[in-house]
């Protein structure tokens, strides 16, 4: 597809030719986790260090693990906030790790139930998560990816925008929550 | 077949005479001068447990007119080639860019040394280091006496490069893990040009050896004393810096000159004479530039700011490029007289390119000399920085080109209203690019402003002191090899950190203070002495010096990082008694399951710091990146719960299945500091461990892991193969977690290698000694 966004940090910036599906409508983000047989939310260290307007982002995260009782894996040193929240990761790969997993279509997944079909990131340094989503675009087309943080991911199969402001981010991440939290029609 | 076998035998015929196969000091081993193909078995043994894993920086592949060809995905280039293969090329590339710089950088200070000394100079590391070089013992299967066997060294080396790169081409390599095996044998071949390097510079300049307690040397962009003509060393080679000191002492003026460098020149010069001052790492190069601190600049090789010319220009600093490898486009007056180049430099502004290390020299103290009364050093103040920033409107730009992703814009924000805290963060962690300030498009001159938000302090950091001592390795072999020393930590590279630089001195502490050894090199050795505690220490002055359970020991420049991989070479050969002459896969099956010693490059950039790590990988040491890192696009890495940990049992010969992923990756990157601690703990852990040993591991494996993890490791019950390996200390813990695990006890194993499970003509006695 012909894209016209730019992720935010210029070392992102992707020389290719299959771009994320940029959704800024989270009543679509919903629906499509919502439609996930075995989504999987993947959590990294901006999640500890950085807020949305205020807000914690891993406070984000856990709310939206909560709505569907998404598995989380815990990346890096993250697992022990996650506990001090009363939260249980179903695993604690570091973010390269569970890459790896991923990559294979006969994984069993953090649950030992089988791959998963869509996976969300938050919370991880744009640099790293755009290579990370490039392994995933390249050697794992039996999975979807999908980022949450504000910023747009070109490697992702959805992503959101580059929010201008904290405020549009944190407003996308609540109405998300709440769709998650009604049912389908 | 014959003509096979006449070629064979003629290629043994030039082998033993290089490597003087007559002379019996050891056996000849069964790799002696490997060829491309020659450890490529070993290589996918390697490749089997840790396979590699790809990244993709660029999803077109640009290398030919047929393209750019789209390999996205299942798709093929119009040669046929897939991404995978695309990425072990571009991998390839930057290891023999890496292992170029290195090799050519040896090869010119052999070249100065051996027409100032002559090809029979002898080579002498001082009486506490018989094993003078592990590399060119072990992979060119030579013992090198003289400056001339050095040489051969090299030349060998440099033989097996063109080969390497002509896989390279369109139409060659197809197979990822082919162009892994070569990424592999031309990084091996790094480390044998790096020991070259470093070997050729201490007997050629008398730096210190045979010992460990080196000078401290004054460190930081404070520590310079801009009162004096100042001379700036960039780069790595010090055929320049040494003639420079030279020069200052036979004509009285080494208190009357300050000498300074930034990256592994600072090192080099400061092993050479310890009133020279290290700068600091090359992060900080573009910042120092700017404050017009340096006179002169000298440029030699590898790092330097390639518009060094025209960022000192604008602050009146001279520049004398030295070497070939980076001219910047000026004229070589290398055959004028000095006083006609030092009155150009002087009275006209001229940059000059001069070859001849002793002119160069001659020319860069007398411009000093001159310069320096006519220039005025006046810095950035905390009152200018409002003034400075008063155009600033948060338009961002400058925090989206920032490589660090740092929220420049932010803090110039702040600066601009009086508060330069934010600035000091950004400081802290910037990576020294300048690309903010280009990009602004009001001109707000930032990293200019950043000289009055960054510390004005002055550290200490000890003198690299080259190899470790065989006296040392003698010490601490058996407690390395049984693991009652838990590990050795090589903190190296460079300074791309990924958050402030003060992260290089904790993971630097945590591990002295568990009895880990802990060495560095490079940018990265800079960085750890970079932060005082509340005495006003820094490590170097926490930490005794020595290659021993609690050492903190700075090797020196990069090329001294080939003392870290031969340190455990020696291992192998002076505490095991294994021969390392032409004896690759023995020394390295040895390092891999027996010595638990593992690499952090947390701020690796370079393509130096890709042949750097793949080198340690052949050898079977891993290495944990940053996460800047996942930039390189390609990682060894195993899945612990489903590959196959079999060895086999060089005493029983019979393979056993350990269940056990130890090292679990051979290359990794992680995201922070603290999940680079938990790693590195983890991938010092090997089969050979003592029960006492393994306790141990174990010991600071779980205790780190509960510190910044808040539990006990999830993998914990792979490591445990007995009760006995349960740290008392967490018994209580322990014993409940593996019930609930349905842990089970794990085969006993005698002598752990992979030498029998791949082809090879390495017979498994090999490894029994």
């Amino acid at each position: 597809m012909a894209v016209t966004v730019l992720p935010f940090h210029v070392v992102n910036t992707m020389t290719g030719t299959k771009y994320a599906r940029m959704i800024e409508d989270p009543a679509e983000y919903a629906h499509l986790i919502k439609r996930a047989v075995r989504p999987l939310l993947v959590i990294g260290t901006w999640a500890l260090t950085k807020s949305v307007a205020g807000k914690p982002v891993i406070d984000y995260a856990v709310e939206i693990a909560k709505t569907l009782d998404i598995p989380i894996c815990a990346t890096a040193h993250t697992k022990k906030k996650l506990l001090e929240m009363g939260v249980e990761p179903a695993s604690s790969y570091d973010i390269i790790e569970i890459l790896n997993h991923l990559k294979d279509p006969e994984w069993k997944g953090v649950k030992k139930e089988g791959n998963h079909d869509l996976v969300m990131f938050l919370g991880f340094r744009t640099d790293l998560g755009e290579q990370g989503l490039s392994t995933l675009k390249h050697f794992a087309p039996h999975l979807k990816t999908m980022t949450l943080c504000k910023y747009y991911y070109p490697h992702a199969s959805y992503s959101l925008p580059n929010f201008r402001k904290d405020d549009q981010w944190k407003e996308f991440l609540e109405t998300l929550i709440k769709n998650l939290k009604e049912k389908e029609a | 077949m014959a003509v096979v076998e006449k070629k064979k035998n003629l290629r043994k015929e030039h082998v033993d005479e290089i490597i003087k196969a007559d002379d019996k000091w050891e056996p000849v081993g069964h790799t002696p001068m490997p060829e491309l193909p020659d450890l490529r078995n070993w290589d996918m043994r390697l490749l089997k447990t840790y396979k590699p894993f790809y990244a993709p920086m660029c999803d077109m592949c640009c290398f030919c007119t047929y393209g750019k060809c789209d390999l996205t995905g299942d798709k093929r280039g119009a040669c046929g080639i897939d991404i995978s293969a695309q990425q072990a090329r571009v991998v390839l590339l930057a290891c023999c860019m890496g292992m170029s710089a290195h090799g050519a950088h040896a090869r010119h200070v052999l070249h100065y040394l051996i027409e100032k000394y002559g090809r029979d100079y002898k080579i002498n590391l001082g009486d506490q280091i018989l094993v003078e070089a592990p590399h060119i013992r072990t992979v060119v299967g030579l013992k090198p006496e003289t400056l001339g066997d050095l040489e051969k060294a090299i030349e060998y080396v440099e033989s097996q490069l063109i080969h390497a790169i002509s896989s390279l081409h369109t139409g060659q390599e197809g197979s990822a893990l082919d162009y892994e095996s070569k990424a592999l044998h031309i990084s091996m071949l790094d480390h044998v040009a790096m020991e070259v390097a470093d070997i050729a510079e201490i007997v050629g300049f008398n730096y210190p050896t045979s010992k460990a307690d080196t000078p401290l040397v004054g460190l930081g962009w404070g520590a310079v004393d801009r009162t004096k003509p100042v001379i700036c060393l960039i780069g790595h080679n010090p055929v320049t810096a040494v003639p420079i000191v030279d020069y200052l002492n036979e004509h009285g003026l080494q208190d009357k000159v300050e000498v300074a460098g930034i990256c592994c020149t600072a090192l080099e010069v400061t092993r050479y004479t310890d009133k020279a001052k290290v700068i600091g790492p090359l992060s900080r190069q573009l910042f120092f530039i700017r404050t017009g601190i340096a006179d002169v600049i000298v440029t030699d090789e590898q790092c330097i700011r390639t518009d060094v010319t025209i960022e000192a220009a604008k602050v009146g600093t001279a520049v004398i490029a030295t070497t070939d490898k980076a001219c910047y486009g000026l004229d070589d007056v290398t055959k004028q007289e000095a006083d006609h180049i030092v009155t150009d430099m002087v009275k006209q502004g001229k940059q000059a390119l001069i070859f001849d290390p002793e002119k160069a020299a001659e020319v860069a103290v007398r411009v000093a000399l001159e310069l320096a009364p006519t220039r005025k050093k006046v810095l950035v103040t905390k009152e200018q920085v409002p003034e400075m920033a008063k155009n600033h409107r948060l338009c961002n730009l400058c925090s989206q080109v920032c490589p660090n992703l740092l929220p420049v814009g932010d803090a110039i924000e702040a600066a601009k209203n009086g508060d330069l805290q934010p600035l000091t963060e950004v400081f802290n962690k910037c990576i020294g690019c300048g690309k903010c300030a280009q990009e602004c498009p009001r001109q707000v001159p930032i990293l200019n402003m950043m000289q009055a938000a960054a510390s004005w302090e002055e550290w200490n950091i000890r003198a690299g002191r080259g190899p470790i001592m065989d006296t040392e390795i003698r010490k601490v072999g058996a407690p390395i090899v049984l693991g009652t020393i838990p590990g050795i930590i090589a903190i190296v590279g460079c300074s791309n950190f990924p958050d402030d630089y003060n992260e290089v001195a904790d993971i630097v502490e945590e591990f002295a203070k568990r009895k880990y050894i802990v060495v560095l090199s490079g940018c990265s050795a800079m960085a750890a002495g970079m932060k005082k505690d509340k005495d006003g220490k820094t490590v170097y002055e926490k930490f005794p010096p020595t290659f021993d359970a609690g050492g903190v020991l700075n090797v020196g420049s990069c090329v001294a990082n080939s003392h870290i991989t031969g340190a455990a070479m020696k291992v192998a050969n002076i505490f095991a008694t294994l021969p390392l002459r032409g004896n690759y896969e023995v020394i390295a099956d040895y390092i891999l399951n027996r010595v638990g010693a593992c690499g952090l490059a947390w701020g690796a950039y370079s393509q130096k710091a890709a042949s750097i790590a793949t080198g340690c990988n052949r050898l079977g040491i891993p290495v944990v990146l940053g996460p800047h890192s996942a930039k390189y696009r390609r990682l060894f890495i195993s899945r612990k719960e489903e590959d196959d940990w079999t060895v086999m049992d060089g005493r029983e010969k019979k393979l056993v299945n350990t269940e056990e992923p130890s090292p679990e990756h051979l290359i990794t990157v992680v995201e922070s500091k603290e999940r680079a601690i938990i790693t590195m703990a983890k991938l010092c852990i090997r089969k050979n461990d003592t029960p006492q040993g393994r306790q141990l591991k174990l010991t600071h494996y779980i205790g780190l892991h509960k510190q910044y993890m808040g539990t006990l490791p999830d993998d914990l019950h792979l490591f445990i193969r007995k009760t006995s390996d349960i740290p008392i200390f967490f018994k209580k813990e322990v014993l409940p977690y593996l019930e609930k695990v349905g842990w089970k006890e794990k085969p006993v194993l005698t002598l752990p290698t992979l030498i029998g499970t791949y082809p090879s003509e390495v017979p498994i006695d090999a490894v029994v000694h």
